[in-house]
């Protein structure tokens, strides 16, 4: 028992020392911009950057356009395929897999290969573009979107519920918005809070879109500034961490398996 | 003749309101499925497809045969390598971390906040990943001034370097291994009490219950665990771009490279680029899938 | 010297004992099944039969061995589980073998032996299964020959048949007896269903609060409690309050109807108020048989068993419950009837209160 003790404390110990040393040595270069003395110059200027505040706005509109579009399309889908088309569900799920197939960098590439010329020119204009990098996110993010609301719905179990409020004489609006999104409410604040994350440092379908996104500007100044980025990668460390943080507390006591997402 | 006609008009009306109802219902996924195929299906088949074409569009084998070149394969090499590496290393480590979480007689506490932790250093990816690992271990990082400072050891001299292959290996690690906890802290979960009671009272000692039990049953998930970690650094593209600015030729810098228009070469090689990721990827994900099913199949 | 005796065994989880002073003597090729509510302390003491816990005080001894801090894995005890505990990743005959293999037996012996285990559970020829393509109870019969291919001096079975249906645990309950006599293994089974201790045991250990409160045959038990407890658990039980009326004459007064004991009512005073116990199918109708008590009490209830009608009368404040033998031809009362009911003065116990 007490050799098993050691081992596990020394492994769980190593995990540790291999988390929190990056963000530690992080946060410590970070405050180092005035020589000899610790401050809060890195992080003064990168507020004081017009370009941090204007790419974060820019990140921060698509991730909730991202998250509404995608929540609109993905869970009326995943509702009827409880409901109405159980033979659908394999279809749908591999679909929803195949994210993973296609990286960011791929997605990318096919998307400029179609949509750059007619007869859907979306990249001429800076609108357009803009629809199709939210489309990309929806994708990026689809397999974690559609695993939440996949596992709500099985939790609640809709098709009981939703009769049950048909013989109480409900109709079909009363039994989505009464019924099935109050009960997914974990679930969707959880895909919701993820999906922020994402979109908030993609950098991959952004860039190559070329669009001004937070994650191509954290680049570009990792490009000419040593202590801004750091203090960029501690705010958006702390993102992450507030993104997460919610996830759990909102869920806690459900049965939930950690968020596997991000963007490489 | 006659008795055709009349099993006709007593079929239609049932077969009428069936077929309809079919239609109705698939048409209620008509908008998930638009989705799929303008954002991902036709994007990528145009990628295959444009794989075996040549720039005027005929039917060609050559982008094929072209990926068969020593700097192509160099691409393909390198990052098959580094997904291998931060897999299996991560994997191990992973694996160890949440054998001790889970198994290894430690507090509660310590599990939940692994499991947490765990949870927000998988998502920390990207461009701020490489820039913690800069400010850490760069050449005036604070591990490295520390070091340097504190022992009068400096890692540069003895050959380390952040911006090279094991640099950013070490920094995979750091989304691998919490990857890996998360996915294996459910599968020793899974592993249920009586059946190393069940062993022991065969006879069977510590040692032998891995053997024999513990370890096959955990096999399928090491495994399919193992290959989602390849996958998810084979495909990492903004980590490795950010870090080493694309002087490590991994294989998705080839291709930013060739849609940044950096590199003056048949764009339909390029594609072809993409459909060799997109197959390795493929097998990747269909082995995790298989694997997973059996798994599923033997615990239910 | 019994072949597995249990020494003033105690078990303490903190300030909380399990088990306390636990002494029990099982003869070879005996069948003793513990038998109590849940939390009652049965599985901890067959769980350090089986060494999986070590007892706080006391001794385990097998074969005038003792085991008491010899590790689980070098016990030679089966042992199967209530969740079957099959090990999913091998096949039926491997799991079957799994004991022969890890002593290092040839596979020429193991073989032979899984096919003649195979055989006992009437599973021939399903030794390539794997456990998920069984059924529950299939599952069940691979466990227990699995427990017995090794040979283990004594068998453990921790309540084996509760995640079964109510039809195959009869069944299935019937072949371990048949199994267990035809090996002549010294066994315990414990269970919380006294149906299933009173049907295949040699002797049954009724257990509560971390003590035993009885050890005897199903028969003694069943028909002759000692405690409350026992009385209670095993069987239904009607309760009534009386009053003493009579200490020689062993009379006692329930609803200002006298009724007579043949149990004696030794320090009991006049006057006192007492609990008397009756099972329901000692009481009949008066209109039947005549027993020397009787009593009216009026139907609240009738319940209808399969082969026994549980009727359920009241007289006062007592409520309690007779049963009947079914047939076509009964003749049931109303509900609302008032019935003459009766019983014999030895059907009347007197339960003194368990520690």
């Amino acid at each position: 028992m007490k050799k098993t003790n050691f081992w596990a404390w020394l492994w769980i110990v190593l995990g540790a020392v291999y988390f929190f040393l990056p963000l530690y040595g992080t946060l410590d270069f970070s405050l180092r911009e005035q020589r000899g003395i610790l401050s809060l110059l890195a992080y003064q200027n990168v507020l004081n950057d017009p370009h941090f505040r204007n790419s974060f706005a820019f990140s921060a509109t698509m991730a909730a356009a991202t998250i509404v579009i995608g929540l609109l399309l993905i869970v009326p889908t995943a509702y009827w395929v409880h409901l109405r088309l159980p033979q659908a569900r394999p279809i749908v799920e591999f679909i929803t897999l195949l994210p993973f197939v296609v990286p960011a960098i791929v997605l990318v590439f096919g998307f400029i290969r179609i949509y750059s010329g007619p007869p859907l020119a979306l990249t001429n204009s800076a609108e357009t573009t803009n629809i199709l990098l939210m489309f990309g996110y929806i994708v990026v993010a689809l397999p974690y979107t559609y695993r939440s609301v996949d596992a709500g719905l099985r939790a609640i179990d809709v098709r009981t519920l939703t009769e049950a409020a048909q013989s109480l004489g409900a109709g079909w609006f009363t039994v989505l918005f009464r019924i099935i999104f109050p009960n997914l409410r974990v679930a969707l604040l959880s895909s919701a809070f993820l999906t922020f994350a994402i979109v908030v440092g993609e950098f991959t379908l952004a860039n190559l879109l070329n669009r001004p996104a937070f994650g191509p500007y954290m680049v570009l100044l990792g490009q000419d500034r040593a202590y801004e980025p750091a203090a960029l990668s501690i705010m958006s460390f702390a993102l992450t961490w507030a993104a997460i943080g919610l996830i759990q507390w909102f869920s806690r006591g459900a049965q939930g398996q950690g968020q596997l997402a991000g963007t490489r | 003749m006659s008795q055709a006609v009349r099993i006709e008009t007593r079929g239609a009306p049932l077969a009428r309101p069936v077929t309809r109802k079919i239609s109705w219902a698939w048409l209620g996924l008509a908008p998930f499925f638009l989705f799929a195929i303008l954002f991902l299906l036709w994007p990528s088949s145009s990628l295959i497809i444009g794989g075996f074409q040549d720039p005027t569009g005929n039917f060609t084998l050559k982008n094929i045969s072209d990926l068969f070149t020593p700097s192509i394969l160099n691409s393909y090499g390198l990052s098959i390598q580094i997904s291998a590496v931060t897999a299996i290393a991560g994997a191990l480590f992973g694996f160890l971390l949440a054998y001790a979480a889970i198994l290894g007689g430690l507090p509660r506490w310590i599990r939940t906040a692994l499991m947490t932790l765990c949870g927000v250093a998988s998502n920390f990816a990207g461009v701020p990943l490489a820039f913690a690992f800069i400010a850490t271990l760069g050449r005036t990082g604070f591990l490295t001034a520390f070091l340097r400072n504190t022992f009068g050891f400096d890692p540069y001299q003895v050959g380390f370097n952040l911006y090279n292959f094991w640099g950013l290996a070490l920094t995979y690690m750091y989304f691998q291994f919490p990857l890996m906890v998360l996915i294996m802290a459910p599968a020793l979960d899974g592993l249920k009490h009586e059946w190393r009671e069940a062993s022991e009272n065969l006879g069977a000692n510590s040692w032998q219950y891995w053997r024999y039990i513990a370890l096959p049953i955990l096999l399928p998930s090491l495994l399919g665990a193992m290959i989602l970690l390849f996958g998810n650094a084979f495909g990492a593209y903004a980590t490795a771009y950010a870090l080493t600015g694309g002087t490590l030729n991994l294989i998705t810098i080839s291709i930013g490279q060739q849609i940044a228009g950096n590199v003056l070469y048949n764009p339909n090689l390029g594609y072809a680029l993409a459909l060799g990721m997109i197959v390795i990827m493929a097998v990747c994900i269909g082995g995790y899938t298989w694997l997973q099913s059996r798994t599923a199949r033997w615990l239910r | 010297m019994a072949f597995l005796e249990l020494t003033n065994v105690r078990k303490s989880f903190g300030q909380v004992n399990a088990v306390e002073s636990f002494n029990l003597k099982v003869e070879r090729g005996e069948l003793v099944s513990f038998l109590g509510p849940s939390g009652c302390g049965k599985t901890t003491t067959l769980r350090m039969i089986a060494g999986f816990e070590l007892p706080t005080a006391g001794s385990v001894q097998i074969n005038g061995a003792d085991l008491t801090y010899v590790p689980p894995n070098k016990r030679n005890v089966g042992m199967v589980f209530q969740s079957y505990a099959l090990f999913p990743n091998m096949t039926v005959a491997d799991n079957i073998g799994f004991g022969l293999r890890i002593a290092k037996k040839p596979a020429r012996e193991i073989k032979p032996r899984v096919e003649e285990m195979l055989a006992l559970i009437h599973m021939p020829g399903l030794g390539n299964r794997y456990p998920y393509q069984l059924s529950g109870g299939q599952q069940q019969r691979v466990a227990l020959a699995r427990a017995l291919a090794f040979s283990p001096q004594v068998l453990l079975l921790d309540e084996p048949l509760s995640a079964l249906d109510a039809k195959i645990r009869v069944s299935l309950r019937g072949e371990i007896r048949s199994i267990q006599q035809k090996l002549g293994i010294t066994t315990i089974y414990v269970t919380h269903d006294q149906e299933e201790a009173l049907s295949l045991s040699d002797r049954v250990v009724v257990m509560n609060n971390g003590h035993i409160e009885q050890v005897g045959a199903p028969f003694e038990i069943y028909n002759f409690p000692t405690t409350e407890f026992v009385a209670q658990f095993v069987g239904t039980l009607n309760t009534l309050s009386a009053q003493v009326q009579d200490v020689g004459d062993k009379r006692l007064v329930v609803d200002g109807q006298a009724i007579k004991s043949a149990h004696a009512l030794e320090g009991a005073r006049v006057g006192e108020k007492v609990s008397i116990s009756i099972r329901p199918e000692r009481i009949s109708f008066y209109s039947e048989v005549q027993k020397v008590n009787r009593m009216e009490c009026a139907v609240e209830n009738i319940a209808f068993l399969g082969s026994i009608v549980r009727i359920q009368v009241r007289t006062g404040a007592n409520v309690f419950y007779m049963d009947t033998f079914n047939n076509p031809f009964l003749e049931l009362p109303k509900l609302g009837d008032k019935v003459q009911i009766t019983f014999s003065a030895e059907a009347v116990l007197v339960l003194r209160q368990s520690a």
